[in-house]
């Protein structure tokens, strides 16, 4: 594996000892050396903030969960501290787990009530923190009301002022070491490809079996715990908290901070707290003239490179390295042109004696469907007509609109099974249905005779039901493998906390790997994905659906956009991947349908009109008229 | 006297430019990836030329460098007239209507709306644009849109969203008209209806580039065409 | 009446709330940019006004017409400069930076800006139809909320015109629906982006000039007012105008109907409180969309 740099967006993610060493021997030195004086104050201030930034570069930057939370958070750690001190006499590094922990809980119950939203909402809704904590804050008189609290203790119990400086500068660059530790190891595990997937496309996320609503929570409490740990420092070392603390200024300036460094990157994020500090003191002019200055910085390195200066620091790296290849050796390179591409995926071959091996494979990884015993070995024994799926008397409403009328059908372990109709007839909101995206209106869905019509898409994933959709919806700027690993972490049973110290993440490779090669696309693997033709995208989506090992795959429109050729090839593949698993495959290309599946089901508005074999399906006169008619 | 799209007064002084559209080595890449490669071929006015050729090929690629939807090298005139990189709304003004892949129409906008707005590249004024031939023929080449006029476009079935996106590229009275995949998704009958009013367009004078991946159906009505494998473009007389 | 002054005077700030957000809808439909300066726009213009008029003394409509053509050349050069680079540019910035933060930089811009050259006190333009509240059996309109008002009806009532009746608003609505179909017959999106921005900052400053009157403005009570232009396009999703504007008109009421029943210095407090409950409760039926693209 080639080396990664330190600091970089999106699939260059950065090793976590790394950026804490470089914390650790920097900010030490800085602070035993200028820590009396004012550059050392300022850098002790930035490293406060730069906690708080750090944690919100993996919660906002790196999964697009914007929430505005955190200055309320840090507030809250400020004000703990500072109330336990000042009242209880505690020395302020013991108040500081305490604040740490409740601002935990206080998180987890908020974030269990907010996280529900998604995106905008989730956005629009944490907006109004900052507004309703201000509003309170400035009238509580035991917070001091609008002009703050002061407090005796200080992060490092000392007599001169000399060890107070220095050793409170030491302890907070200690705290934002264990910080960016904690970030950067998270991103780096299973689970910060998980992010990235959340990130990404929520519902796609959701589709592959991952947690979103745990992990949106999980991502919630870290901001808001880091911003509470920033907090603690904050009081600890200026002794003073301020009202605009938990401003809505705050906020903004926590934002500028972050996005100005790199939101992506958690050594920007220090960075950009470092750099939004010492502006801030820099000259008279522009401490007074502070907006316009922070205005124009910042339009001006978002225009030079939206990752801000982390980004152009690794881009201007990577230029080096490029002239310098001695140094560092290169990353895999990026692929030759699209013909040559093309011509490999049309070399596609099944590789058919893996197949049926590998329901009996070695060192199996955690198999699906443990809910009810194994299937593949229950398929076996009891032969194709024991039903897999049920569907029964499922109905689907839009408000006024009936989208789904009484809709029953049965499908066994194994085989390929084709859903037609004309286009509005319901196929896509059907198989929504037995995905889970949709909760039907009425009737009921069973997976091997138990009742999942009210699960959530990743627990259906865990049983067995691995699904693809009409638009590709692989992660862009990550690879081939890591895509398909997305579905191979089996993490529903673990949180965040769990992955820093064990990662999955190899294991989920290497069968990622195994998926790939039975698809025969070995050769593409560290492609980056955007690259692909659609053809092949549609493989990898193809192969990311089908590495768990799933019960029932459900493909959507999987043909559209491709040639005939391609058509053909596809075809082999689902009959052969239609020997091992069962396959519902919802076509508009009659051809194909009638080719492939052994039997054929027609919805029209809503309702099943057909449902038989390929031959019966060509010969019916519903069928001939619906489907060819206008 | 109707209010009219403006033609080209030339061809009263000399005889009118018998090339449509002249693409000379023309390339599409996107990032290192290149889609085509030194595409030549030229359209005869009053021409129908079918592009064909698998998807991942280039076909859509060479439509989408010529049409200025992406950018491109090469050389691509319109009636002798070179065309700038990668200025679709150029093309649009010129002569050159793309009906592109997947209809691209205003889903919360009326499907009379959507067909006038087709009348923008040759005029401002809603007035002009009503009274004008090209919109009146643009709406009689469907008849049986008219009940659906005034319904939101998005709601309309695929057949329908195409017919409008046809009548929306004929709008703009265009001499060349550029159809990309216009049977995408649809059931055979309305395919049938679709090709039809693209004859009728073509019997107009109208000069037809239509790209189809099933050539079948487009060489019913192509004299020409242009079959583009692995990036490479071959012009030829169609079968 | 109490309940009947405070709705008028809710309805007063709520036009004002329900144009600024109409216009942060079409523009986002357009542009996918969320214009997050816009009420320091309007801050701009109300200080910008009064500098002139009370200070360099210049006669009022110079005052203000100078001022309106300043706003306009500098949103047409920002448009041009940093917007060109930032969403058409080689770099494109796009998801999240590109929506929220070049806008937000320029908010903190302007507010720099106006207080570099208006300093810190609270300002005011100039009353432009001055005497006393009209009444109307026992309802209180302020002379100034009855221009908002009427500014608000005009401009709306011009820009429905336009949409409906013009092949060019035809045309701005179906930039915002459908970019790629715009260009296709010759629509200019890039031209309509600018039109709609420059129009914006021109309609905020001229709301600003006639409502500062009544409240009185900082160099940052743009931000306030631009956070709860951004609030009502939200709750009316972003893409749907005429629900923003709706939406916009509600908080107004609900604002004044909190900070006159509950008490002056919560009733805001309590009205976030309230709009956060709403959007958790039904995000959906607010129109919000599912997912924010990266």
């Amino acid at each position: 594996m080639s080396r990664v740099p330190l600091f970089g967006p999106s699939s260059r993610v950065p090793r976590a000892l790394g950026p804490t060493a470089l914390i650790i021997v920097a900010g030490g030195l800085f602070v035993v050396i200028w820590g009396q004086q004012y550059a050392g104050s300022v850098f002790v201030l930035s490293a406060c903030y730069a906690i708080v930034t750090a944690g919100m570069a993996v919660q906002i930057g790196f999964s697009q969960q914007i929430a505005f939370s955190q200055s309320v958070f840090m507030g809250a750690g400020a004000y703990g501290v500072a109330l336990l001190n000042t009242h209880f006499g505690w020395p302020v590094l013991v108040c500081t787990p305490v604040v740490m922990a409740g601002s935990g809980v206080a998180a987890l119950l908020l974030g269990a009530v907010v996280t529900r939203a998604s995106g905008l909402a989730l956005a629009v809704a944490t907006l109004m923190l900052p507004l309703i904590a201000v509003g309170y804050v400035t009238s509580a008189q035991y917070l001091g009301g609008a002009v703050g609290q002061s407090m005796p203790g200080t992060l490092w119990p000392g007599s001169s002022s000399a060890a107070v400086a220095v050793g409170g500068g030491l302890v907070v660059v200690a705290f934002l070491a264990v910080a960016v530790f904690v970030a950067a190891r998270v991103l780096t595990s299973d689970i910060g490809l998980e992010l990235f997937a959340l990130g990404a496309d929520e519902r796609t996320a959701a589709s592959m079996g991952i947690r979103t609503p745990r992990r949106k929570l999980e991502l919630f409490v870290l901001g808001c715990v880091f911003a509470s740990l920033g907090g603690a420092a904050y009081a600890g070392t200026q002794q003073f908290v301020p009202e605009t603390l938990v401003d809505p200024t705050a906020e903004l300036a926590l934002l500028i901070m972050l996005f100005i460094g790199g939101r992506r990157s958690i050594i920007g994020a220090v960075i950009g707290a470092l750099v939004i500090q010492y502006l801030q003191g820099a000259s008279s002019w522009v401490s007074v003239n502070i907006l316009v200055v922070e205005g124009v910085l910042l339009t001006v390195v978002l225009l030079v490179d939206p990752e801000g200066l982390a980004g152009i620091l690794a881009t201007t790296a990577s230029w080096l390295r490029a002239r310098a290849p001695i140094a560092f050796p290169a990353r895999a390179a990026a692929g030759a042109g699209g013909v040559a591409a093309a011509a490999a995926v049309s070399a596609v071959t099944w590789v058919g004696a893996g197949v049926a091996g590998e329901a009996e494979s070695d060192s199996p990884p955690p198999k699906r469907g443990d809910g009810a015993g194994d299937p593949t070995v229950a398929a076996s024994s009891a032969g194709t007509t024991s039903a897999l799926l049920t569907v029964a008397k499922v109905g689907k409403d839009y408000g006024g609109l009936t989208v789904l009328h009484d809709v029953s059908l049965t499908l066994p372990a194994r085989g390929l099974f084709g859903l037609c109709g004309p286009n509005g007839a319901g196929k896509s909101t059907l198989l929504n249905v037995i995905g889970g995206s949709v909760p039907p209106s009425r009737g009921q869905v069973a997976l091997r005779g138990a009742d999942i019509t009210r699960k959530p898409p990743h627990e259906r994933f865990y049983l067995g039901v691995s699904r693809t959709f009409q638009a590709v919806h692989l992660i862009k700027g990550r690879t081939v493998l890591d895509n398909v690993a997305v579905s191979c972490l089996a993490s529903h049973h673990s949180s965040i906390v769990t992955r820093i110290g064990r990662s999955r993440l190899a294991q989920a490779r290497a069968e990622a790997s195994r998926a790939l090669d039975d698809l025969g696309l070995a050769g593409i693997k560290d492609r980056e994905v955007s690259s692909l033709t659609l053809e092949a995208q549609r493989m990898v989506e193809l192969a990311r659906a089908m590495a768990p090992g799933p019960s029932l795959l459900l493909l959507d429109e999987p043909a559209s956009g491709l040639s005939e050729d391609q058509r053909h090839r596809l075809a082999a593949t689902l009959q052969q991947l239609g020997t091992r698993t069962c396959v519902l495959l919802v076509e508009h290309d009659l051809d194909l349908v009638a080719q492939v599946s052994e039997r054929i089901f027609v919805l029209s508005e809503g309702r099943l009109v057909f449902d038989g074999d390929p031959a019966t399906f060509r010969a019916s006169p519903i069928v001939t008229s619906l489907l060819v008619g206008l | 006297m109707t209010d009219e799209a403006p033609q080209d007064h030339d061809s009263e002084d000399r005889p009118p430019d018998p090339v449509a559209l002249k693409v000379a080595g023309l390339s599409v890449a996107y990032g290192n990836v290149t889609a085509v490669h030194d595409a030549t071929f030229t359209v005869a006015e009053a021409d129908a030329c079918a592009i064909t050729g698998p998807n991942g090929n280039g076909k859509s690629s060479i439509l989408l460098g010529i049409t200025g939807m992406v950018r491109r090298r090469g050389i691509v005139e319109v009636f002798g007239t070179p065309a700038p990189n990668g200025d679709v709304r150029w093309m649009a003004r010129h002569g050159l209507t793309l009906v592109p892949e997947r209809r691209q129409l205003y889903p919360d906008l009326s499907a009379w709306d959507n067909v006038i707005l087709g009348c923008y590249s040759w005029t401002r004024s809603l007035g002009r644009a009503r009274r004008s031939g090209s919109f009146g023929r643009a709406l009689d080449l469907f008849p049986e849109l008219q009940p659906h006029l005034r319904q939101a476009a998005g709601t309309l079935s695929g057949g329908q969203q195409q017919m409008v996106a046809i009548a929306r590229g004929l709008a703009s009275n265009p001499k060349i008209l550029v159809v990309d995949e216009p049977c995408l998704g649809l059931a055979e009958a309305v395919a049938r209806r679709v090709y039809d009013a693209l004859a009728r367009i073509h019997d107009d004078g109208t000069t037809l580039i239509v790209v189809e991946e099933a050539p079948k159906r487009a060489l019913t009505l192509c004299n020409r065409r242009v079959e583009v494998r692995n990036g490479v473009a071959v012009a030829g007389v169609a079968a | 009446m109490k309940l009947g002054n405070l709705i008028i005077a809710g309805i007063v700030t709520g036009s004002i709330y329900a144009t600024f957000a109409v216009c942060v809808s079409v523009w986002y439909r357009v542009s996918n940019i969320l214009n997050l300066a816009v009420g320091d726009f309007a801050m701009v213009g109300a200080l910008s006004v009064d500098n002139l008029y009370r200070v360099r003394g210049l006669p009022l409509p110079a005052a203000i017409a100078c001022t309106l053509v300043v706003v306009a050349i500098f949103a047409w050069l920002y448009d041009m400069v940093v917007l060109r680079l930032a969403a058409d540019g080689r770099g494109r910035a796009e998801g999240i930076v590109l929506t929220f933060f070049f806008t937000f930089a320029l908010s903190f811009f302007i507010d720099g800006v106006a207080k570099m050259l208006f300093g810190t006190d609270v300002h005011a333009a100039p009353a432009l139809w001055n005497g006393q509240a009209i009444a109307v059996a026992n309802l209180h309109v302020d002379r100034a909320g009855i221009l908002v008002l009427a500014c608000a009806v005009l401009i709306g009532g011009m820009f429905w015109l336009y949409i409906r009746y013009t092949l060019g608003g035809k045309a701005l609505e179906a930039s915002g629906e459908n970019a790629v179909g715009a260009r296709i017959v010759g629509i200019d999106t890039r031209r309509y982006r600018r039109l709609i921005f420059v129009a914006t900052a021109v309609i905020a400053a001229i709301f600003g000039i006639v409502e500062s009157p009544i409240t009185g403005y900082t160099y940052l009570s743009g931000a306030t007012i631009s956070l709860t232009g951004f609030i009502a396009a939200a709750y009316g999703g972003f893409r749907k105008p005429g629900r923003a504007l709706i939406a916009g008109l509600s908080i107004g009421i609900l604002e004044a109907l909190l900070g006159g029943y509950v008490s002056a210095e919560y009733g805001d407090t309590v009205m976030y409180a309230i709009l956060a409950a709403l959007v958790l409760a039904w995000p959906r039926g607010l129109g919000f969309e599912s997912a924010v693209s990266g």
